[in-house]
């Protein structure tokens, strides 16, 4: 169950209806990760959310078989997700046959407790 | 570096490894730095600088100065680089003893963190506190541990250079062929290509023969001038080189994750100082929590063009007999893991001539890979064998 924060919140109320929001550096116009506290480009500390398309493709991905934890059902698939604005961000992915550069996009859980969360899913061809 | 401040390795400490259930981390601390002074025919009280390590279990500590009863340190600190602490101490140690600061400086990491019950998982991969925010999303998907995200950047590596799990699983053939010869070693029984492969998948690409192993443990060294150390047991080995490399980790479209490393920049930044270039090197011990980080910290040091490290390893020059000797006690994925300590031990041991049947022919320059996170942090030694 995902519990927020106050950096956070604005990530998990996109969710919740939808969205998937990133950072992007008031100062230079990097776009950044949702978690991004600080501009990666100028240092910059000013950073306002903005709107993703959702799509992007994998730039690594693993199919874990070892649960880290007896919690977690194996196999499950993480991505790292490159979205088209530029940003990575881990993410479930849902592929029959993931490969590096699948092109992805994005969908979202509404579990019934804890915030909702995006998951990316294969672009049929 | 002038004769006047040469600096070398002279003692060494390493308690028992493995499953060690006896003794906490600050009690293989304690015992390890002992260790490397009755090694070095040092009297302890001479110990005048002491730069502690910790790992999960969270101890040694300052507090490790009273435990063993030295008093008027002129060097006291807890260092922490994760993975790459103990090549960095050993560079700090160094730079001290070499400015006169101090003349015999300590540098020990210690771990308990196997537990009679329980695996290597729950060792490793337990939440500390209850995650929230981002963190919390991470582990509601089981977006965590290393194993994971080791997967991730040898999974890239194997995208961009065509690199396989056969050419990993070389490196974990050829280093259980060292361990064979390490009494010290946790696992010595042969391993075959064959049963890398059909060992199980922990995170794809990463089977289980391509991840290290746990251990309880301690070891240490004590560094001292070139010219005290002429007067003490131990074949002094020289430390003629340091570098340091902290990337970080770039969450961006432009990120090189798992393509290159800290590596890259340590590696020639301490070749530089010890005056040699990679041609030079006789043996290597390379930072090996996974197959896939020794294959890519030989291609950031420069042994192989970027993107050649798989068919490399494949011919079989990391293994016993090879032309490039590595990871020779069997490393952290057969004979004991101590993060950075694992190969800072075998390299001392080598560069003395006291590696037995595994012993090589040729140390006059060894190098010394430390890594830390999640290739986020780099550090690298530059040892001469005594000569």
């Amino acid at each position: 169950m995902i519990e927020r924060d106050h950096k956070s919140a604005a990530f998990f109320d996109a969710a919740a209806e939808d969205r998937l929001v990133i950072r992007r550096c008031i100062g230079c116009r990097q776009a950044l990760p949702p978690e991004a506290v600080v501009c990666t480009t100028c240092a910059g500390t000013d950073l306002e959310w903005v709107q993703a398309e959702g799509t992007g493709l994998l730039a690594s991905y693993t199919v874990v078989h070892r649960a880290p934890h007896p919690a977690y059902r194996v196999p499950y698939t993480i991505g790292v997700v490159e979205l088209d604005e530029g940003p990575w961000l881990y993410a479930r992915v849902n592929a029959e046959s993931p490969t590096v550069g699948l092109p992805v996009r994005v969908a979202f859980r509404h579990p019934e407790e804890g915030e909702s969360f995006p998951v990316f899913e294969e672009v049929p061809a | 570096m002038s004769i006047a401040n040469r600096t070398t390795i002279a003692g060494l400490g390493l308690t028992d490894v493995g499953k060690v259930y006896d003794r906490s981390a600050t009690e293989l601390a304690a015992e390890a730095v002992r260790l490397a002074a009755v090694d070095a025919g040092l009297p302890l009280t001479e110990v005048d600088g002491l730069l502690v390590s910790a790992g999960v279990s969270g101890a040694p500590k300052l507090s490790l100065q009273k435990v063993l009863g030295l008093t008027d340190l002129r060097l006291l600190a807890e260092f922490n680089a994760l993975g790459a602490s103990p090549a960095a101490m050993i560079a700090h140690a160094a730079a001290t003893v070499a400015n006169g600061e101090a003349s015999a400086v300590a540098c020990v990491f210690a771990d308990a963190p196997l537990k009679p019950k329980g695996s290597a998982r729950d060792a490793f991969g337990k939440p500390r506190a209850r995650p929230t925010g981002f963190a919390a999303y991470h582990a509601e998907i089981g977006a965590v541990t290393p194993n994971l995200f080791y997967a991730l950047a040898a999974q890239r590596h194997m995208a961009t250079y065509g690199t396989t799990s056969e050419q990993f699983g070389a490196i974990a053939v050829g280093q259980r062929a060292w361990a064979a010869d390490n009494p010290a070693a946790q696992f010595r029984d042969p391993l075959t290509l064959e049963l890398h492969q059909a060992s199980p998948l922990v995170a794809e690409p990463l089977r289980l023969f391509d991840c290290c192993l746990v251990s309880n443990g301690g070891a240490a060294v004590i560094v001292t001038s070139a010219e005290r150390a002429a007067d003490l047991a131990q074949p002094p080995v020289e430390v003629l080189g340091w570098g340091q490399a902290h990337p970080g980790r770039v969450m961006h479209r432009d990120s090189d994750f798992g393509l290159r490393t800290g590596a890259a920049d340590a590696g020639p930044a301490a070749l530089k100082m010890a005056g040699v270039d990679v041609g030079d090197v006789d043996l290597l011990q390379l930072y090996d929590c996974y197959t896939y980080t020794v294959l890519v910290t030989l291609e950031d040091y420069g042994f192989v063009p970027k993107g050649e490290g798989g068919a490399f390893v494949a011919e079989g020059h990391l293994a016993p007999g090879g032309s490039l000797p590595c990871n020779t006690g069997g490393g952290q994925l057969s004979a004991y893991y101590l993060t950075g300590f694992t190969p800072v031990v075998e390299a001392v041991v080598q560069a003395r001539g006291q590696g037995g049947a595994r012993q090589v022919d040729k140390t006059d320059v060894v190098m010394v890979s430390g890594n830390g996170g999640v290739l986020e942090h780099h550090a690298t030694l530059v040892l001469g064998g005594a000569r």
